[in-house]
This record gives structure tokens, sequence and C-alpha cells, in this order.
């Protein structure tokens, strides 16, 4: 077999694809952002406050915590796993922290740190006894959750409660950014982008594969650009960029990077369609699979950090509560309202802020229209329901061809 | 150069091999040669799968020879035999429906950038050199860009080949590549094995579709029956129905004739 490269730039054959094939792959999130914008135009106009800088920034900040636990689900969900502990790994890793800054004295940082160094122990050991023993994960981790919750009442105080107010916690939900400064971060990330991908244009053109500057850079990098760029205006006219989007939007890019161009990123999608095909090809399937539960368990953790600094204190109620609840529930239903498919596989990282963006602005606009609690968790529910088969529609009609 | 193409590159001589009571293959010899394309048919139940699975080195046989490229060799293992430059694709394909065939291609071999990089991978490299390869085997009809799950059977059974060729081997096994397809998907197949052979492989091919399939697009037709070899054919020379009567056995062929 001698190697003659043939000099013209087309690529193979690109026979015209379907739009459900299209919206199964790079459309996938059409539907759940045109969602969201029907949702935004709609609370728009039954509430005046809706868009004001005040209230997205609620809305926005109110979508970090369920978003970066959500973001770490997605991990898990990849693979064809599901944690079903992260709102208690959330809930204990902050109880730590708390702990450490309360009753020890601890460096905040190393205290951060600590908690977000138990997140990723818990998840690395539910996926090692998953992968170990075979026992479904859904089965696994609710009882990993049941003894997290136990574990957090012991190590909270007879008062139930850390008082986190002036220990230097709070800053970290507590800062904005404004200004030039905001600008000069808002530059940094699109920086980061842009240089990715013209190294990624540079790379195709050198093999000779086509590779059109319109759409392989200008439209995402600009996308991005513009949709920073809003945000960034529309938040400085109060009182900047607060620290929890900040956080949660890089954690989105270096997660999107993770998931979407390295080899780990590619193996997680491989194992979620085809464990065995993978383990053939050579796939550390098990090591993969527990990688993707410490990642889901140090961002359960951090996201519950930033929940205890953003209300100043850890309790029984932190982590959801009991049983994960509410914030358990939609962290779920934010990765699967974004497109991240419950039977591994499919999805994508940036999916996890379209859900909790969702989930928070059903919550928020809801609320502003004076509907009870009741009828919030309802919408959810069927917002949930809804997304899901959609998706499941979509799948079904890109199959094979 | 003739002489080379001439002599078989990968042989078994006499082997057998029982699962516990039950005799799958008695003293069974068979030979693959450079550039040709040989065709194991038989019953179900015959043997063809324990005989591939044996020269993968799957299975290792109670008694007999494997000649490697003139010597005699004792595999350790599959991947000792991938190593020696014998792909294998099973039937089940081992592909990964939502990635696009450049992942599949390379999956477990991806290229990656530096350390730095956390394991970026060089997307570009590997689509140009998974051009390259689906171009040299004919197969330009195939996306680069498009997940498999979305192809038609004969399109994914031809991609499971490229990849055992990503290796660049020297013998390629196929147990039963057109079991699943349709006629026009399988004389697709067909296509690509003979092109394999061109460019100087020793392919085996495990097939029930003799009129559609082994006739056309195989140089030599190994029979198995019962375990044992039940003839040898020149695919150009031979007729179906011969062919099925030696798969069948006598009786059949009395029956047949008469
Ligand atoms: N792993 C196994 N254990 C027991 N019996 C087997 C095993 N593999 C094959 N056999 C038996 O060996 C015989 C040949 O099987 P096989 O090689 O699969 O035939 P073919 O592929 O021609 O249909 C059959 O009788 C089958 O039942
Ligand atoms: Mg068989």
């Amino acid at each position: 077999m001698t190697t003659q490269t043939v000099d013209t730039p087309t690529p193979t054959a690109t026979p015209r694809r379907s739009l459900s094939e299209r919206l199964g792959n790079e459309l996938r999130l059409l539907p759940v952002a045109l969602g969201l914008l029907a949702l935004w135009l709609f609370f728009a106009t039954q509430s005046d406050v809706f868009l004001t800088s005040r209230n997205i920034n609620n809305l926005l900040v109110q979508s970090t915590v369920t978003g970066i636990i959500a973001l770490g689900l997605v991990f898990v969900l990849l693979v064809g796993e599901i944690d079903l502990s992260v709102a208690a790994t959330s809930g204990i890793s902050a109880v730590l922290m708390a702990k450490g800054v309360v009753d020890f004295g601890l460096p905040v940082p190393l205290a951060i740190a600590l908690g977000i160094g138990l997140g990723v122990l818990i998840g690395a050991a539910s996926g090692r006894w998953v992968t170990l023993i075979g026992v479904p994960s859904f089965v696994v981790t609710l009882g990993v959750g049941l003894v997290l919750n136990g574990g957090q009442l012991l190590m909270l105080p007879n008062t139930g409660r850390y008082n986190l107010l002036d220990t230097g916690v709070e800053t970290l939900a507590g800062t904005f950014v404004s200004g030039p400064l905001a600008w000069v971060l808002v530059m940094f990330g699109i920086a980061g982008m842009l240089v990715l991908k013209l190294a990624d244009l540079r790379e195709r053109r050198a093999q000779g594969l086509d590779a059109p500057l319109m759409g392989t850079v200008i439209v995402p990098v600009g996308g991005v650009a513009l949709g920073l760029a809003a945000v960034t205006l529309f938040l400085d006219q109060q009182r900047g960029l607060p620290m929890p989007l900040i956080l949660f939007a890089v954690l989105l890019g270096v997660m999107s990077y993770v998931a979407g161009q390295t080899r780990f990123g590619l193996y997680l999608y491989a194992i979620g369609a085809n464990a065995e095909a993978a383990r053939r090809a050579g796939v550390k399937v098990d090591r993969i699979k527990i990688t993707a539960f410490a990642i889901a368990g140090g961002l359960a953790a951090f996201g519950g950090i930033l929940a205890a600094s953003r209300i100043l204190g850890v309790s029984v109620s932190s982590g959801g509560g009991v049983g994960g609840g509410a914030l358990l529930l939609e962290s779920i239903a934010a990765a699967v309202i974004g497109g991240v498919s419950l039977f591994g596989g499919r999805g994508r990282v940036i999916g996890a802020l379209f859900g909790a963006l969702i989930i928070a602005t059903v919550s928020n606009g809801l609320n502003l229209m004076g509907v009870a609690n009741e009828a919030r968790l309802i919408v959810t529910g069927l917002l949930l329901v809804f997304a899901v088969s959609i998706d499941r529609g979509i799948e079904r009609l890109a199959g094979p061809g | 150069m003739t002489d080379r193409q001439t002599q078989p590159i990968l042989s078994l001589r006499g082997i057998s091999k029982s699962f516990g009571g039950v005799r799958a293959l008695s003293d069974v010899s068979i030979d693959l040669t450079p550039g040709k394309v040989v065709a194991l048919v038989g019953d179900n139940g015959a043997g063809k799968s324990t005989l591939v699975k044996t020269m993968s080195g799957v299975l290792r046989p109670d008694r007999g020879q494997y000649f490697f490229e003139g010597r005699e060799v004792h595999p350790a293992g599959p991947a000792a035999v991938a190593e020696m430059g014998v792909q294998t694709v099973y039937q089940d394909l081992a592909l990964c429906n939502n990635l696009d065939a450049v992942q599949n291609l390379f999956l477990g071999r991806e290229l990656t950038g530096p350390w730095y990089s956390a394991g970026r991978i060089r997307r570009a490299e590997a689509e140009r050199r998974a051009r390259d390869v689906l171009r040299r085997l004919r197969l330009d009809g195939i996306s680069l860009t498009r997940n498999v799950g979305a192809m038609s059977g004969g399109q994914r059974q031809n991609i499971a080949i490229a990849r055992s060729i990503l290796w660049e081997p020297k013998v390629v096994l196929l147990d039963e590549p057109t079991a699943a397809l349709s006629h026009s998907a399988a004389a697709q197949v067909g296509d690509l094995v003979r092109e394999l052979a061109s460019h100087g492989l020793a392919v085996l091919v495990i097939s029930h579709d003799i009129h559609h399939f082994v006739l056309d697009n195989t140089d030599v037709i190994e029979v198995l029956r019962l375990g044992r070899n039940a003839g040898r054919f020149d695919s150009k020379a031979v007729t179906g129905e011969q062919v099925v009567n030696a798969m069948v056995g006598g009786d059949a062929a009395v029956n047949a004739a008469g």
C-alpha cells in the first residue's frame, strides 16, 4: 500500500444530511435555546422587572449553583452512569469547608480546597465501587448520598449551623468585577477561544483540509463574544459581573475543552455509546468512568461551597437537605434539559448552562409574576418531560438512514 | 516478487479443536496468500468461526501447526497475532454510533498534542490520514464527519474494515461481513475486499452468500463441513451448486445430481 496524497482540499463526500440528523448533532441545543428565548420574551411581557439589570443578575447567579453541579453530572451522564449523590456531596463538602474555617481557623483557600478534595474523593470512591462491583450507579450513589447526609448532620455543631458571615468565605460569591477589569476578563476569555480556533484552522489548512474561516472561527468566536459582551454591558449598569457567574463561565470553558477537544473527552463519548467497543480499542474504561465521577464530585463540592458563600452559612439544609431535594432534581433536570442523554454518549457540556438558565428563568419569572411555588414545580416538571421527549424524538429520527 | 506472492503468508496445518465433548475442528488445513481473497464457507456449526478465532489467537488449538511467513509460530493471544500483522473484524463491528468515521478509525490510537494541552486530539492530522486511507480503499463515498450511527450497514461494515487497515496489517480476517447487509451493501463490501487484495493483503472472508458475494469477490473457496475440510475450489471455475453440495455433504450432492 503506497501512500499517495491527492492534493485537493475538498473533503470526502459530505452528503446532505437531514434536519433531524443535524438536530441530533451540531444543532442539538437549538430547541432549548429557542425555548429559553421564548421564556424570556414571555416573562418580559409579564413583568416590568424581569429584564432589569438587577433581576438578570439575580437570575444568572441563581443558575450558577445548579449549573455547576449539572456541569459535573454531564461527565457522569456521558459515560452512561448517573450520580444521585451530587447534592449530598455539595452539602457535606460545604460543611467541611465551613467547619475548617470556623472550628479550626483554617485559611479560606485551604478550607475550600479541602472541601473540593472531599468531593473528588467521594466521586472517585463511588465510581470505583460502580466499576468494581458492577452495581448500577443509581443504587450506589443513592446509598452514598444518604450516607453523606448522615455525615453532614454529624459534622454540624449542636446549633445545626455554621455562620460564615465575616469569615472571608462570603467574598467568594459576594465579589463583583466591574468596569475595565470586567472587560479585560471578557477579552481574556474570547482571546483564549480565538487562539484555540485559529490553531485548529491552521492545522486543518496545513493538512490540506477545507477550513472556512467564517464557519470555523468567525461564527463560533463571534457568537460567544457577542453573548459575553451583551451580558457584561447589561450587568455593568449595576454592580458588574458577579463572581459566581465568572467562575461558572470559566468552568464551562475549561470543561467544554476537556469534553470536546481531548482524548479523555472523546473516551467519555465512546464509552457512553459502546463501552465494549471502547474497551477492545484499548480504552481504560474503568479509569475513565472513575475520573468522570471524581469530576462530578469535585464540581458538586464547588457548587456547594459557592452556595454556602452566597447564603453566608451551612446548615442541615445545605445540599438540598436529606435525599438532595430540589437541588438534586434540578441539577439532573438542568443537564437533561440541556440535551445530555440519560442513556450516555450524547450531549454537550454547554447544555448545563442552558438547562440551568431555563430552570432559573422559570423560577425567577414565575416568582415575579407572583405565582406560587407549587406552580413553579409543576412547570419545571413539565418542561423536563417535554425536553426529554423532544430529545428522544430527534434521536429516533436521526438513527440509521 | 511473484515468488513471494504465490507463497502462503499464513497457513494452518492439521488443526483440531474440541469444546468439552464437541469436536469443532478436526484436522483442518488452510492457506492464505498475499493478494488473494479466500472465502470460508460451511453450514452453521461447521467450525468457521472457531477456525478464524484460532487464526486470530483468541483460541488455542488442541493440535496442529500455525505458520506465519514460512515459520511456525505459537501465538500467545490476540494481541500477539495483531502484532504479527493479522487483523480481525468481528461481526459486531465494535463501532461507536455517536462518533464520526475519523474518531472511530482512530479510537484508542488518537494522535494527541503536547502534555500542556491535556491530551488535545490532533484532529486535522487524523482527518487527513483517514481521508487518505478511505481514498486509497476507494471509499470516498463515506463522510468523515458524519456519525457512523446515521450511516448505512455497508458503510459501517466498510469503516470497521478500514479501521483494521490503519494498522497496516498483512492479513485481514472478516467474520461474516455481509450477514446483515442488503445485496447492494454486500456489493460495496465486496468491492472493498477485492481492493484490499489488490494492495497485496491476504484476506479471509466468512460468508453464507455464495451467489451474490462469494463467487464474485473471492479467489478461492474453502469449504468446511462438520469441522473438516470438505473441498477447495477456484471461485472462477465453480458453480454455486457445486459449492453448496460440498457444504451440505455427499447425500445431498447425490440427490442434487440425481
Ligand atoms: N465456546 C464454545 N463452547 C462450546 N462449543 C462451542 C464454542 N464455540 C463453538 N462451539 C461449537 O463448535 C462448533 C463450531 O462452531 P462455530 O465455529 O461457531 O461454527 P460456524 O461459525 O461455522 O457456524 C459448533 O458445534 C459450536 O456449537
Ligand atoms: Mg460463526
